[in-house]
């Protein structure tokens, strides 16, 4: 199953709270897909995936200051 | 021809004036535009630095500026034992350092990034940003020039007469260089050999320097070392136009919006386009990187953003510097000043991240909570 987490417009360090809260409503395996433009955010979100355990199984910039990225929980 | 003789002098003065503006111009927006590159594409970010030490537990970012002050230290001392540069310490007006320390830790919680990470996310594009640039920019000069100097004035009357820690201990200051590059490089050891995790990257789309300069995650403690060698470049730059005082960001800011409604010419100093330059860098960094787009936040975040910058101005004006000016650059000059603000602008820093980010998520926590033994 895909969540998709739209945080586009909002500023660190709500992305990364926001997705730490999401995550813990969906279950192992599942998948969470972060929308984002917080710049800052593209270093806190994989490093707290990684740190957290989780699957990074997609990472990549879709636009001018527009990333997504894909965390699978552990 | 006595009359001649008198103005002569003059003529020679403007021009003199004349000549130190445009090199003032050159260096200063060429520093600055080095720093808000550096900064933006090491999304060096001093307020979620000390904010992740207490919610995150992380202190990468707050060791990253230890390496950025060592460096400084090192290379602005040796520049003046060399006789290149002069500094002075001053006074410690510590009232004012104390309570202005708290009190803009807590503005840059609010307003979302420090004086110089609000100037480079401007930068980028992010007009909240711009909202709190423009409250800060009007508080250093309503305290600097405006109705509330007098206040300013009185409270950072009380003071010591000895702000440079070798001159209180009676040590010479590179003692205390010495056992704070040893720290330094301690800590620096000590993260080095801590398990690596692997952080996922971003599929590489470009080559060679394009991708080093516009694509790769730059280390944090390799963007610190980048941070100190500008902020030692800082000093004789500055120097060279008269301006006696390495990187700065609170008055600069000030003298922008005063230049402004004043029209005085004598007020844009190197530091003034030392923080345009900040911003033109980090536009570049960000446009070339594909970073750049104007993002608007919605009317709350545009509040808060604001008072944010209030907050951090009424603040910086008061304890006499930002996280640069006092955080950065008199930390590294072995300042007492230095510092005793860089450990307040933290507490203030911490505060204000218990009430916007932990408190908010106790209650969430503890209505869930509720609820579920209400369910059960």
């Amino acid at each position: 199953m895909k969540k998709t987490l739209d945080v586009l417009g909002q500023v660190c360090p709500f992305p990364l709270v926001e997705a730490k809260e999401i995550i813990e409503e969906i279950s192992s395996g599942d998948e969470l897909v972060i929308q984002f433009d917080c710049t800052q955010a593209t270093e806190s979100l994989p490093r707290w995936a990684a740190e957290a355990g989780h699957t990074v199984t997609n990472f990549e910039q879709i636009g001018e200051a527009t990333w997504t990225i894909t965390v699978q929980k552990k | 021809m006595i009359y001649i003789e008198q103005t002569n002098p003059m003529q020679l003065l403007c021009i003199e004036k004349e000549r130190k503006i445009d090199a003032t111009l050159l260096t200063g927006l060429i520093c600055g535009a080095l720093l808000g590159f550096v900064m933006q594409r090491g999304r060096f970010c001093l307020t979620g630095g000390f904010r992740d030490m207490y919610i995150a537990k992380d202190n990468r970012m707050f060791y990253a500026l230890l390496i950025a002050i060592a460096v400084q230290s090192v290379g602005v001392y040796t520049l003046i034992q060399l006789g290149v540069i002069e500094f002075s310490a001053g006074t410690f007006p510590w009232i004012a350092v104390i309570v202005g320390s708290f009190i803009f830790g807590i503005g840059i919680v609010l307003a979302g990034g420090c004086a110089t990470g609000t100037w480079y996310r401007a930068g980028e594009g992010l007009l909240g940003s711009w909202i709190a640039l423009f409250g800060y920019m009007l508080m250093s000069a309503i305290m600097k020039s405006g109705p509330l100097l007098p206040v300013n004035n009185s409270i950072q009357s009380f003071q010591f007469s000895n702000n440079s820690i070798a001159e209180t201990t009676g040590l010479p200051v590179w003692v205390f260089i010495a056992i704070f590059v040893a720290i330094v490089i301690g800590i620096v050891m000590k993260e080095q050999r801590k398990p690596k995790v692997m952080i996922p990257t971003m599929r590489q789309r470009r080559t060679g320097l394009a991708h080093l300069l516009f694509e790769k995650r730059w280390h944090p403690f390799f963007t610190a070392l980048l941070i100190g060698l500008i902020a030692i470049l800082a000093w004789p730059l500055s120097e060279a136009t008269g301006r006696m005082a390495g990187l700065g960001i609170t008055t600069p800011s000030a003298n922008i919006l005063q230049f402004l409604v004043t029209g005085d010419q004598s007020i844009l100093n190197w530091g003034v386009f030392l923080v345009i330059g900040i911003f033109l860098g980090s536009f570049i960094a960000a446009k070339a990187s594909r970073e750049f787009r104007f993002r608007m936040p919605d009317a709350k975040t545009s509040m808060t953003s604001f008072i944010g910058g209030i907050i951090m101005g009424f603040g910086a004006s008061l304890a006499g510097g930002c996280s640069i000016g006092n955080g950065l650059v008199m930390t590294a000059m072995m300042t007492w000043q230095g510092w005793v603000a860089l450990l307040f602008m933290i507490l203030g820093t911490w505060t204000a991240s218990y009430f916007v980010f932990v408190r908010p998520n106790l209650k969430k926590k503890s209505v869930a909570n509720n609820q579920t033994i209400l369910n059960t």
